[in-house]
C-alpha cells in the first residue's frame, strides 16, 4: 500500500467559489502538499482571498521551491505549474486550451512523477484537465471529478468517480487515512 | 501493477536512451533538463513530427543534424514578443538605468535570448535612455537556428497588445517608430541589430566568456533542474562585475543558489539583484 504523495486540484475559473469551499474541507493534518491549478488572468492577486478559510497555508511557489506536507501551492499566474518529485517546477510555454497555467500540465506531471502515489481532483465545466486526469488515473493514481455538468472527467480510461462538494470529504478522509499494519500472531 | 504502468516504465527508459544518444552523438547534454519540462516538450514534439513513439525520434536525431536542430527549437523557451513583461522593462528602467548612467562603458550580456524579442527590447529600452553608445549588447543562446532567426532582425509583426505593453514599459516614443512594415512582418532598425552581438553558447557545459556589469537572464533557467540551475548561477556569478545587476524571471529566485549571500535584491523590483560581495 502506497501512502499519498501529492493532491492535486484543478479548477477553471468558474469554479473559484467552489475552490475556497473545498480549501475549507482541507484537514490541518493532510500528510502530503497540495498542488492548486486555477485558470486565472495574468494579474490576479489570488492568493491571500483563496487562502480565508483553508485550515493550511496557501502559497504562489517560485520555480524549485520545495513542496513541503501541508501547503497549498497555487500555480502563480502567466506560469504552468508542474511537478517534480518533491519540488516545484514552473514553465512560460505557450497557453493550452487558451490559459496559462492550464490543468492539464499539471495532471499529466503528477502522472509522470509521483504515479500511484498522487492523488487527483478536477472541477468540471471545462475541456482542459480531463486528458491529464485520465492519464493519471492510468498511471495508477486515485482520482475523482467535482461538478455536476457532463464535461471534463470523462476519460478513456473508464469509469472516474464523480463528487459533490457534500462528499469530497469524505474522499479526502480516505485519502489520508493510512491503515495500520496487521500484527500477525 | 495498475495497466499503465509498464508503459510509463518504458516510455521513461526510451527518453533516457534518446537523451544518452543525443548527448554522446551531439554532445548536447539534455540529461539536466527539468524533468517534467522535458517530457512535456518532448511529447508535444512527437506529436507535431508524427512519429509513434521516443525510440523513432532516437533514430531520426542520431543520423540527422536538422532533426536536431528541430528538436533543440522545440526545447527552447522563448518569449514570443516585444516587451513581454512590461514590469520588469520599468523597474529595468527607474532602477538600474540611473546607475547605468554613471558608468564610463556597460557590458551586457542576455543568456538565453532565443529568437531574440527581449534582446531588442532590451536594446530599444537602452537606446531611449541615451546608453547605446556606451553599451555593449552580447545575446546568447544555445540553439544556432534561433540565434540565426535573430539575426535578421525580423519579427512578426507586433500588434496592440506589444504596443500596450511597451508604453507600460515607459515607451517613449512610438514602438512603430524602430521597424518598418513589409507586409505581416517588422524590419527592425539596422542600427538597433547591428549593435548587438550574437552569439552561441551552452549555459549547461560553456563557460564564462567576459565579465559583465548587467546580466539578463529571465525564465531560461526553468528549464533546468536543480544541480545545473544551481551551477548555472556559479557561472553566472563568476560573470558578473561586483556592483554588477542579475535580472531573473518573475517566479525565480536565488535562495537556494549557493550565492544568495552575494546578492541583494532591489526594493520595489520583480527579481532584479544586485552582487554586493
Amino acid at each position: 500500500m502506497s501512502s499519498m504523495g501529492l493532491l492535486v486540484v484543478g479548477a477553471p475559473r468558474a469554479a473559484a467559489a467552489d475552490v475556497e469551499a473545498l480549501l475549507a474541507l482541507l484537514p490541518r493534518e493532510l500528510p502530503a502538499p497540495v498542488v492548486l491549478v486555477l485558470h486565472r488572468g495574468p494579474h490576479d492577486a489570488l492568493a491571500a482571498p483563496l487562502g480565508r478559510r483553508c485550515a493550511l497555508p496557501v502559497v504562489e511557489p517560485d520555480d524549485k521551491d520545495d513542496l513541503v506536507p501541508g501547503r497549498v501551492y497555487l500555480a502563480p499566474a502567466g506560469y504552468h505549474l508542474l511537478v517534480d518529485k518533491g519540488c516545484v517546477s514552473l514553465s512560460v510555454e505557450p497557453p493550452e486550451h487558451g490559459h496559462r497555467p492550464c490543468l492539464d500540465a499539471v495532471f499529466e506531471s503528477a502522472a509522470d512523477s509521483y504515479g500511484p502515489r498522487a492523488a487527483g481532483l478536477l472541477f468540471t465545466g471545462h475541456e482542459d484537465g480531463a486528458a491529464g486526469l485520465a492519464m493519471l488515473q492510468s498511471r495508477g493514481g486515485r482520482v475523482a471529478v467535482l461538478g455536476e455538468d457532463g464535461e471534463g472527467g470523462e476519460g478513456q480510461e473508464g469509469e472516474v468517480e464523480r463528487l459533490s462538494l457534500g462528499t469530497v470529504g469524505a474522499w479526502l478522509a480516505r485519502l489520508a487515512y493510512v491503515p495500520r499494519a496487521k500484527v500477525l500472531p | 501493477m495498475s495497466p499503465g504502468s509498464p508503459g510509463a516504465e518504458l516510455e521513461s527508459i526510451e527518453v533516457d536512451l534518446l537523451l544518452e544518444g543525443v548527448a554522446r552523438q551531439w554532445g548536447f547534454d539534455l540529461r539536466s533538463q527539468a524533468r517534467p519540462l522535458l517530457l512535456r516538450r518532448l511529447r508535444r514534439h512527437l506529436r507535431e513530427e508524427r512519429l509513434e513513439s521516443f525510440s523513432e525520434l532516437q533514430a531520426r536525431v542520431l543520423h540527422d543534424g536538422e532533426a536536431l536542430e528541430g528538436l533543440l527549437r522545440t526545447l527552447s523557451c522563448t518569449p514570443p514578443s516585444l516587451f513581454s513583461d512590461a514590469a520588469f522593462f520599468r523597474d529595468f528602467r527607474t532602477k538600474v538605468v540611473p546607475v547605468l548612467r554613471t558608468w564610463p562603458s556597460v557590458r551586457v550580456w542576455h543568456a538565453g535570448c532565443g529568437t531574440g524579442e527581449d534582446t531588442y527590447s532590451l536594446a530599444i529600452l537602452l537606446q531611449e535612455e541615451g546608453l547605446w553608445g556606451k553599451c555593449r549588447l552580447y545575446a546568447s543562446d544555445s540553439s544556432e537556428g534561433l540565434l540565426a532567426d535573430a539575426r535578421t532582425g525580423v519579427l512578426p509583426l507586433p500588434g496592440e497588445d506589444d504596443a500596450r505593453r511597451y508604453a507600460e514599459g515607459g515607451g517613449k516614443a512610438a514602438l512603430g517608430d524602430y521597424y518598418t512594415r513589409d507586409g505581416n512582418w517588422a524590419l527592425l532598425q539596422p542600427k538597433l541589430r547591428d549593435g548587438i552581438f550574437f552569439t552561441q553558447h551552452h549555459l549547461a557545459t560553456d563557460g564564462s566568456f567576459n565579465e559583465f556589469h548587467v546580466i539578463v537572464c529571465r525564465d531560461t533557467l526553468l528549464t533546468f533542474n536543480r544541480t545545473l540551475h544551481n551551477r548555472v548561477h556559479g557561472r553566472l556569478f563568476e560573470s558578473l562585475a561586483r556592483f554588477g545587476f542579475l535580472c531573473l524571471g518573475r517566479k525565480e529566485s536565488l535562495a537556494r543558489t549557493p550565492h544568495v549571500a552575494a546578492y541583494e535584491e532591489l526594493e520595489g523590483t520583480g527579481r532584479i539583484f544586485r552582487r554586493v560581495a
